[in-house]
């Protein structure tokens, strides 16, 4: 199965105005694509782990680094480490421009790493060019757990 | 013929003359030596046969208790054996060892000397004995030790303000981001209004195309923007507060803890009772500290257990206390919801917040806690287990030691 599918973008922010911002910007740069908001690191795997993934599907996910309870660092560490979600394309989206946290993130795989405040016309060009990897790297369907 | 003295009389006198005329130059440098230096002599075997006035004063000995001993009487046990065998090859093979020596008194009190010995040598270079010249330096060490204190302080304080920069810095952005974004939300609903009415001519605008800018996104602007400002406000005043701190004058006396904390838990009986928590005190130990500022610290744990208290059980909190060595710590225990590993090193961050959404707070109690203790010479700490409860540490200087 290689038909484009848009994925679904999963943004995952604790910053309500943050996720409106990219959501609507991201709209209003007309990018068709579904949009979820996770209020912190915690709802993610949350979700990952309630919803076993199912294809096809397939997800994008936006990560803000600081976040309460479980931070964005640790979000990408834990999906990363997963043979499967680990295939999930993951923008670091972030006020934090630390070099070394910039290279941890790299280093635990993320795909791409932008700093907030965004210019949003490139960046839903770079989400748009993402998105038309990702059918390739769409996810096995998974057998109920 | 053999001379006799009387033949020279002239070259005698003039030996004479130059012989005491030397011999009063080296009992002078001897007398300015014995004013400036502690002096000692020993044998080649290192047994003391001459020690000046100043050297019976700053080692408390008489001269009676030091001649015929060795140096080992006043060894601290600061250096390592092969200090003092390094020090002895050395003169033993007829070279000068300088060096600087921490020497214990008589009454146990440690003095540092900077020490040059010089050894006598015989024709075939073989030491006959050794002359040690030594200065006080003790006080210059202890400046020295209090200068890499500070300097190790001052780098320790300097990574703190550092993070601490950095930390607000990116704080800061958060609500900027909202407030720079809104703010251009703001100007496309502008664009929309103006394009409406740029359409309707000199007619009416009709409301429809102004409905969605005028009820939806200019108010959600307006409202982001607002909140961004106060957050950044918020956090500005946090900042503010958490640096005037440092200037705040501090009054150390004994305190009751004890009663301080009771004093506290009087205060919150109202909260305690709404939730129906309680609060043990058992005996504390007193402490020297600022009245005002550790009531601020004990305030904070109080409402912090309350704040994070598990709502599947009462709320129970148990403060005790004792003494170790010069400090004294008190727990301050409870059966709340717990810190997760980790948590548990971000809790004093600066602006860190567990769970912002279901509780209030600025996320500087602790920070300012830590902060507090610090400058009382005390420190702050916690041990603590997911589900099960947080026990906080607290520790500030003794009115007693125990040993």
């Amino acid at each position: 199965m290689t038909h484009a599918i848009s994925p679904t973008i999963l943004i995952v922010d604790d910053d309500e105005g943050h996720a409106i911002l990219i959501r609507e910007n991201l709209e209003a740069a007309g990018l068709p694509n579904p949009i979820r908001h996770f209020r912190d690191g915690q709802a993610i795997l949350d979700f990952f782990a309630q919803e076993p993934l199912r294809g096809p599907q397939s997800f994008l996910i936006l990560l803000d680094i600081r976040m309460p309870k479980v931070d964005g660092i640790e979000v990408l560490r834990r999906l990363k480490s997963d043979a499967e979600l680990g295939r999930l394309p993951v923008i670091m989206l972030t006020t934090t421009d630390d070099t070394r946290e910039v290279e941890r993130c790299y280093q635990l795989g993320c795909n791409v790493y932008i700093q907030k405040p965004v210019d949003y016309e490139r960046f839903a060009e770079a989400i748009r060019r993402l998105g038309l990897f990702v059918p390739l790297l769409l996810v096995p369907a998974v057998s109920a757990r | 013929m053999v001379p006799t003295h009387d033949a020279f009389p002239p070259d005698r006198r003039r030996l004479e003359t130059d012989l005491s005329k030397t011999v009063k130059e080296l009992r002078d440098i001897k007398a300015a030596l014995d004013e400036h230096s502690i002096v000692a002599i020993t044998d080649d075997a290192g047994r003391i046969t001459h020690v000046n006035e100043k050297f019976c004063a700053i080692s408390q000995f008489s001269r009676d208790e030091l001649l015929g001993r060795d140096h080992r009487i006043i060894n601290s046990g600061h250096h390592p054996k092969e200090f003092f065998h390094h020090l002895w090859t050395t003169i033993t093979a007829g070279q000068v060892w300088h060096g600087e020596i921490r020497n214990r008194a008589k009454d146990g009190s440690c003095y540092w000397v900077d020490t040059t010995i010089y050894p006598f040598l015989d024709e075939a270079g073989a030491p006959l004995q050794f002359i040690a010249i030594r200065t006080d330096i003790t006080t210059r060490k202890a400046n020295e030790e209090e200068l890499q204190r500070v300097v190790a302080e001052l780098a320790e304080k300097n990574k703190e303000l550092e993070a601490i920069v950095y930390t607000v810095s990116h704080d800061l952005r958060s609500p900027l981001v909202n407030v720079q974004g809104f703010g251009k939300q703001l100007n496309r609903a502008c664009d929309t209004i103006r394009a409406a009415m740029t359409a309707a001519g000199n007619g009416p605008v009709p409301a429809e195309p102004l409905r969605q800018p005028v009820d939806v996104a200019i108010p959600q602007a307006l409202r982001f923007i607002n909140a961004g400002v106060h957050k950044m406000e918020a956090l500005l005043a946090g900042l503010l507060r958490y640096s005037r701190l440092g200037r705040v004058a501090l009054s150390i006396r004994p305190l009751n803890v004890e009663g301080l904390i009771e004093d506290l838990v009087a205060a919150m009986r109202f909260q305690l009772d709404q939730a129906g928590g309680e609060v043990a005190v058992g005996p504390l130990p007193i402490c020297q500290a600022d009245h005002v500022q550790t009531g601020q610290v004990f305030a904070n744990l109080l409402d912090n257990a309350l704040k994070y208290r598990d709502p599947a059980r009462p709320l129970r909190v148990t403060i005790s206390g004792e003494i170790r060595g010069d400090q004294a710590i008190y727990l301050v225990r409870d059966n709340g919801v717990g810190i997760s590993p980790e948590h548990q090193g971000k809790i004093f961050e600066i602006f860190h917040r567990l769970n912002p959404e279901d509780t209030p707070g600025e996320g500087l109690g602790l920070t300012i806690a830590q902060r507090v203790l610090e400058r009382q010479r005390g420190k702050i700490w916690v041990e603590s287990r997911l589900g099960e409860g947080s026990t906080f540490y607290v520790s500030l200087p003794a009115l007693e030691h125990r040993s």
